[in-house]
């Protein structure tokens, strides 16, 4: 449980929260790049940390995210003109480039000078594989570009989606972190899902839902392995990387492609959620695209034309209770990410932590809030950088491994937990 | 019509959720397995808790050794508590919902053999963990969980002591 001030701290994001503040030390997912695919495209609003906020891509391929709204009389922007290297606010004619600089105010004589004392908040947008990413914290302390090894990969290894989750981030993240409801909630779908079936470590999964944990602390965030019972008195590791604020990444199977999240907060009560595919060696299949693009594996289908779902909880994300009786899915929802998000989501906007009753097993979730909270203190007491904000920290792979009885996988498995160019993902 | 999915997530609704105390009190036993421990938990135990308690050394019946998995359901031990009470190891044991372990890196694994088994035994919960320090070695950490693997359900190699309090406090302890 958290004491009610704890869960306020972890669950805020805005602007001048602590927890706002500390996300706003690193460059997040904002976009997939398909959303911004010509130069004069159509901007799109988003949402971020609490932040109302337009992405275009000007004349020039110049990615800018600024304030949705025009400086002059609060028109959202959305509705501008997208050309000769700015958005014009349709109203007056204002207009800005990607810094969010104002360049012309029509109304008022060019030789006034008027536009440059009109700047609208503006934050950088790159492109780092299929990722626009921001970073939203004060410009003198922004970090080096992102090395998230999806992101780094030649196009054709790497697939990267995102989906509308109707949740507080944390709730969605703790998720992620917590291996042991993968025996029950996903059990249906590890010898069947295409991206998933097939591997021998479905079996260990499947016979043995008592894991037993090891949580492991490392510089950005943590390890989390889940020990089952292997052959020959042997165990099989899975084990999660979390790298703080939000990224963590499953443990793959067999030599499908690897998979991971990421949770950025859109306000307090909503989140993207993203997830990654990508194979460190070789391209993705022409059948593992198409089947992340059908929704399989950890993707979704959508309602045409959005990010949200088309299983959401406007239809009672679709339950089947024969599929559930028949055994096909433990809760009757299909898909890996929508039984995820269905409960999730079934917790409320916001869950009230004083009420919930944690076990031994859940240590890694403790241990994630716990470091959460020390690096949001840290940062807003002293100015401590928080971790995960270093590049170095980004090199990290989850893996699946067999070990042991004696053998530590903080230390048999440490060559396999970290990206390295050209080498496969460490599996089973 | 939105449906009941959706119209019951919302934060309105979330406040008519039932408020009572849906748990009980659970009974948490604090082990500190060596000197650097023993100060810690001394100063966890000065701390409210709803249920746990705390204890601050083992010993045995004079055996040099920890007995044998064998021998553990007749093995003679005592815990001391921060009053400087003794106890009944398998008392305490029998009493326990969950038993945390905690142990610097490079502890003694004595306590922790036989803490273990006596928790194997009687199929109590048990938490091992660990606390690093910047001088601590990859191998006194990894001997130390070598020590306690067998027998904890959760191992977490922590790097500041304040983690013992949060998970005790996450824990409702």
């Amino acid at each position: 449980m958290l004491r009610k001030e704890q869960n306020d701290l972890l669950t805020q994001t805005g602007p001048g929260t602590p927890m706002g503040n500390m996300y706003r030390q690193y460059w997040i997912p904002a976009m997939l790049a398909e959303e911004l695919p010509e130069n004069d495209c159509p901007p799109v609003r988003i949402k971020l940390l609490s932040e109302r906020l337009l992405a275009f891509r000007d004349s020039n391929g110049k990615y800018g995210l600024i304030d949705e709204f025009c400086a002059h009389r609060g028109v959202s922007l959305w509705f501008g003109r997208n050309e000769e290297g700015g958005i014009r606010c349709p109203y007056h004619g204002w207009k800005y480039d990607v810094t969010g600089q104002c360049t012309e105010v029509p109304s008022e004589p060019e030789e006034s000078g008027y536009c440059k004392k009109i700047k609208l908040k503006g934050y950088p947008l790159i492109k780092v594989g299929d990722v626009l990413w921001t970073y939203m914290g004060p410009p003198e302390e922004q970090p080096p570009y992102p090395e998230w090894e999806f992101a780094l990969v030649p196009p054709e290894q790497t697939f990267t989606s995102k989906r509308l989750q109707e949740c507080n981030w944390l709730q969605a993240m703790e998720g992620g972190i917590d291996s042991s409801h993968v025996s029950f909630l996903h059990r249906g779908n590890l010898n069947s899902d295409p991206l998933f079936k097939g591997a021998k470590g479905n079996q260990y999964n499947l016979n043995d839902s008592k894991p037993v944990f090891e949580v492991v602390e490392h510089e950005g965030g943590l390890f989390i392995g889940a020990r089952r019972n292997a052959e020959d008195g042997k165990f099989y590791w899975r084990i999660t990387p979390w790298v703080m604020p939000s990224f963590t990444m499953v443990p793959p199977r067999g030599d499908h492609p690897m998979h991971g999240h990421f949770w950025i907060p859109i306000d307090d009560e909503n989140c993207w959620a993203w997830s990654f595919d990508y194979h460190p060696t070789r391209a993705l299949t022409k059948e593992e695209r198409q089947a992340m693009i059908d929704g399989k594996g950890i993707h979704v289908k959508y309602v045409p034309g959005t990010y949200r779902p088309l299983a959401n909880k406007d239809n009672d994300y679709l339950i089947d209770r024969e599929a559930q009786k028949a055994g096909h899915t433990y809760s009757g929802v299909e898909g890996i990410a929508m039984q995820d998000a269905s409960l999730q989501e079934s917790m409320g906007p916001i869950i009230d932590r004083t009420k919930e009753n944690l076990v031994s097993t859940d240590n890694g979730i403790i241990m994630a809030r716990h470091r959460l909270m020390k690096a949001a203190r840290a940062l807003n007491d002293k100015g401590i950088k928080p971790p995960g904000v270093d590049p170095k920290h980004h090199h990290v792979r989850s893996a699946a491994v067999i070990l042991g009885p004696d053998q530590a996988f903080k230390d048999a498995a440490r060559e396999d937990l970290r990206v390295r160019p050209g080498v496969p993902q460490s599996s089973v | 019509m939105a449906s009941e999915s959706s119209r019951v997530t919302t934060a309105t609704e979330a406040r008519f959720r039932i408020n009572y105390p849906n748990s009980k009190r659970r009974a948490v036993k604090v082990v500190a397995l060596d000197a650097e421990s023993r100060q810690l938990v001394d100063e966890l135990a000065r701390m409210p808790w709803d249920g746990a308690s705390f204890f601050t050394s083992v010993s045995f019946s004079g055996n040099a050794a920890p007995p044998k998995a064998s021998e553990t359901g007749s093995v003679e031990a005592w815990l001391r508590d921060i009053a400087g009470q003794t106890k009944n190891l398998i008392e305490e044991i029998e009493t326990a919902d969950v038993v945390v372990m905690v142990s610097a890196a490079g502890g003694d694994a004595q306590a922790a053999l036989l803490i273990g088994e006596a928790c194997a035994v009687r199929k109590t919960t048990v938490i091992g963990l660990v606390l690093q320090t910047p001088s601590t070695t990859d191998e006194e950490t990894s001997r130390t969980l070598k020590n306690m693997r067998p027998f904890a359900t959760m191992l977490v190699i922590a790097s500041g002591v304040e983690y013992v309090e949060a998970m005790l406090t996450a824990l409702r302890a």
